[in-house]
């Protein structure tokens, strides 16, 4: 069964590893208003389960699942949004 | 004559869904955002409806410039007293993605008094993997009725005209109006919390895309097969298309050899042969070449492959300021810049598709490869060492090829880092859309168009230029000699210009010339020199230009000015036509021919004083 971890375990979505789950908490302040409410509209809202499906080698933007819907993000994106990842 | 607004989020099947109840060919692909204008066409099944198609958006509340004028376009037809409906298109299998903006197009529409339906489109791939959405209790909780389609099967498409139709005769329920004053904040939750509860439960469709995609974006396999698909791609515009390039260029030969010799007046032969069947045959013989990219890199975009094939590519592309969708058109501008600049169109950030703009036409296009023969064939030496592995003319081609290319990506990397908030941009999130067996009628269609839209646009401006260039050549002397004509004199006029790079009139004539292609600078230089089909058989023109009093010096400034300067007037009218500016293509000119002209002052003097 998942548990969620705790706050001080809070980490990045890029720092997600393929085959890694996490729940979304929210977005740094570094990441401009309009981005945040796009990437809210495209399903990643605080509390939604993400999964990292692939990430290719050589620093190439993360596959994400959320929902029934795949994502490609980069890190520019990605660093900016804060997770919790679920533990095992 | 009314009309009838089709809007949805991308990826969501709209284009085909247009294509399909209008019987025309808007552009196709399974791609996010391929949809640039707006488009319309009569609407089968009531003839006195335009279907009018919207650009893909996944939200009303616009981030960029683009989306904005889309937003705008969208917001102002709906004050159209014509306007009588409003169908907006949603991916059945994936809610979660179509309901907020379909909320906000429901409350638009409410506010406007325009009467709306949603099409749940990809209903056939729900059913065949045995999923479901609960419509009906979608239709009770957004008072809007939901039509179940699939824009690829057909399945339902004739309910659509018939829901029009009964809302005309008010024989359907009018939407009840209960999101008009709903804040953005209020509609995302709903349409979150609507999602979770009626969309299609079950993750096969996520799964089967997950084997593929660790196949496709794996580092070894994954990078195997891009090259592999690349290959192909290239391969497509540089061999596929010469067959018809070739019957083109005869054809129109076998042509003007017929009518030609039957005008009497010299002026309009002359006029006939060289100016009418040269201009024509400038652009036409592009149409294959554009033709057989567009089928191709539609046939990548609706298998789905496109999205992967940009993820790959992105990271090294982004340090250059351009993304990994800059990589197909880039890579598409080595064999011609025309067809690159047309697949541009997929890279929906503004900033990042005005810099591939200034990227492509840096690429070593094919038409470069006469004139870099000619040149490294006159001044590089024919030794080889290695066993006659490797010899200096081959490691000269290779040079002045990545040079170009290295050249592209300094100036855009350059570029991207100076007052980037003059620059509209988008993040980098790419919807990775399923894995489709594409439709081969389609894309045919899209082909066909594309390349209509080139002979139309762009080649009333290539055909323009030619002609005057033809003028210039030929008056006074009627064409009697090409030094003496107006051009020849323009070619002494600017010899100036060109005289510290070591070069005369007579490349300052053909570099004039070779603006209408830069393999004409061959011909030219063969018409000046006195050699007849100089473009075939290059060996009595490379003896001349030897025997003539051009240095190594000059000869490797003009393979560096060809390199870089945007010596096309037709890469400058699809620019003009895609770029949506006639300044842009100005601005490019200018800016690379004055790159060109430092660049080959530079290597020109460094040569000399290597005695070269």
């Amino acid at each position: 069964m998942e548990t969620k971890a705790t706050p001080d375990s809070l980490q990045t979505l890029w720092s997600l590893r393929r085959g890694e789950h996490c729940a979304i908490v929210g977005y740094d302040d570094l990441l401009a208003e309009a981005y945040k409410v796009r990437m809210m509209e495209f399903g990643f809202y605080p509390g939604e389960a993400v999964s990292c499906l692939q990430s290719p080698g050589f620093g190439a933007p993360k596959v994400y699942r959320v929902n029934n819907t795949i994502y490609s993000l980069d890190d520019e994106i990605a660093d900016h949004i804060l997770v919790e990842p679920f533990t095992a | 004559m009314t009309r009838v607004l089709l809007i949805g989020s991308p990826n969501s099947g709209k284009s085909l869904l247009f294509n399909r109840l209008t019987g025309l060919s808007q552009k196709v692909a399974n791609f996010p955002g391929i949809t640039v204008d707006v488009a319309s066409g009569k609407l089968q099944g009531l003839r006195d409806v335009d279907l009018v198609d919207f650009p893909g958006t996944y939200s009303l509340k616009a981030i960029s410039a683009e989306e904005k004028v889309a937003v705008a376009q969208f917001e102002k037809a709906l004050e159209d007293v014509e306007v009588e409906h409003v169908l907006c298109v949603i991916d059945a299998t994936r809610l979660e993605k179509s309901l907020f903006f379909t909320l906000q197009v429901i409350r638009e529409c409410e506010r406007h008094g325009k009467p709306v339906t949603v099409l749940a489109n990809m209903i056939d791939v729900l059913e065949a993997n045995d999923l479901s959405i609960d419509l009906l209790a979608l239709e009770a909780a957004i008072y809007t009725r939901v039509l179940p389609i699939s824009a690829r099967s057909g399945k339902g498409l004739a309910e659509i005209s018939e829901q029009i139709s009964a809302t005309r005769l008010k024989e359907t329920p009018l939407q009840r109006p209960h999101l008009t004053d709903t804040p953005d904040e209020l509609l995302r939750g709903t349409a979150h919390q609507l999602a979770q509860r009626l969309g299609p439960r079950g993750d096969v469709l996520v799964r089967t895309q997950n084997r593929l995609d660790g196949f496709f974006l794996h580092s070894l396999t994954g990078g195997v097969a891009f090259f592999g698909i690349m290959y192909l791609l290239f391969q497509s515009i540089f061999t596929w298309s010469t067959p018809a390039m070739d019957a083109i260029e005869s054809s129109l030969a076998w042509i003007a050899d017929a009518i030609v010799p039957l005008i009497g007046n010299s002026i309009i032969r002359d006029f006939t042969a060289d100016a009418l069947f040269s201009g024509i045959g400038a652009f036409l013989v592009f149409v294959p070449q554009i033709f057989v990219l567009t089928f191709v890199i539609g046939l990548l975009e609706d298998s789905g492959y496109m999205a992967r094939a940009t993820l790959i590519c992105h990271k090294p592309l982004r340090f250059f300021g351009l993304t990994g969708k800059s990589f197909v058109p880039m890579l598409s501008g080595v064999a011609c810049a025309i067809p690159g600049i047309y697949a541009a169109r997929a890279v929906d950030s503004p900033r990042k598709r005005l810099l591939t703009y200034v990227a492509i036409p840096l690429m070593p296009c094919s038409a470069r490869l006469p004139v870099y023969a000619l040149l490294i064939a006159a001044f590089i030496p024919a030794d080889t060492f290695l066993g006659g592995l490797i010899g200096w003319q081959g490691l000269a081609m290779f040079g002045i090829y990545f040079f170009g290319m290295l050249t592209a990506l300094i100036v855009t990397g350059l570029l991207s880092r100076v007052r980037k908030e003059q620059f509209d941009d988008l993040p980098f999130v790419l919807e990775l859309p399923p894995y489709r067996l594409p439709g081969v009628k389609p894309l045919l269609r899209n082909a066909f168009n594309r390349a209509k839209h080139f002979v139309l646009k762009a080649g009333k401006i290539i055909f323009v230029v030619t002609l005057v260039v033809w003028v210039l050549g030929y008056f006074p002397n009627y064409g009697a000699d090409l030094g003496q004509s107006w051009l020849g004199t323009l070619g002494r006029i600017i010899e100036p210009l060109f005289a510290p790079l070591g070069l005369d009139w007579r490349y300052g004539v053909a570099i004039l010339t070779s603006f209408l292609a830069r393999e004409v600078f061959v011909g030219t230089l063969g018409t000046i020199f006195g050699i007849e089909g100089a473009e075939e058989n290059m060996v009595p023109l490379v003896e001349q230009i030897q025997s003539s009093d051009l240095t190594v010096a000059s000869g490797l400034a003009l393979l560096v000015f060809f390199a870089i300067a945007l010596q096309c007037v037709s890469t400058l009218a699809v620019l003009a036509k895609e770029g949506r500016s006639s300044s842009l293509p100005l601005k490019m000119f200018a800016a690379y021919f004055v790159l060109a002209y430092a660049a080959s002052f530079a290597v020109y003097q460094v040569a000399s004083l290597l005695s070269l």
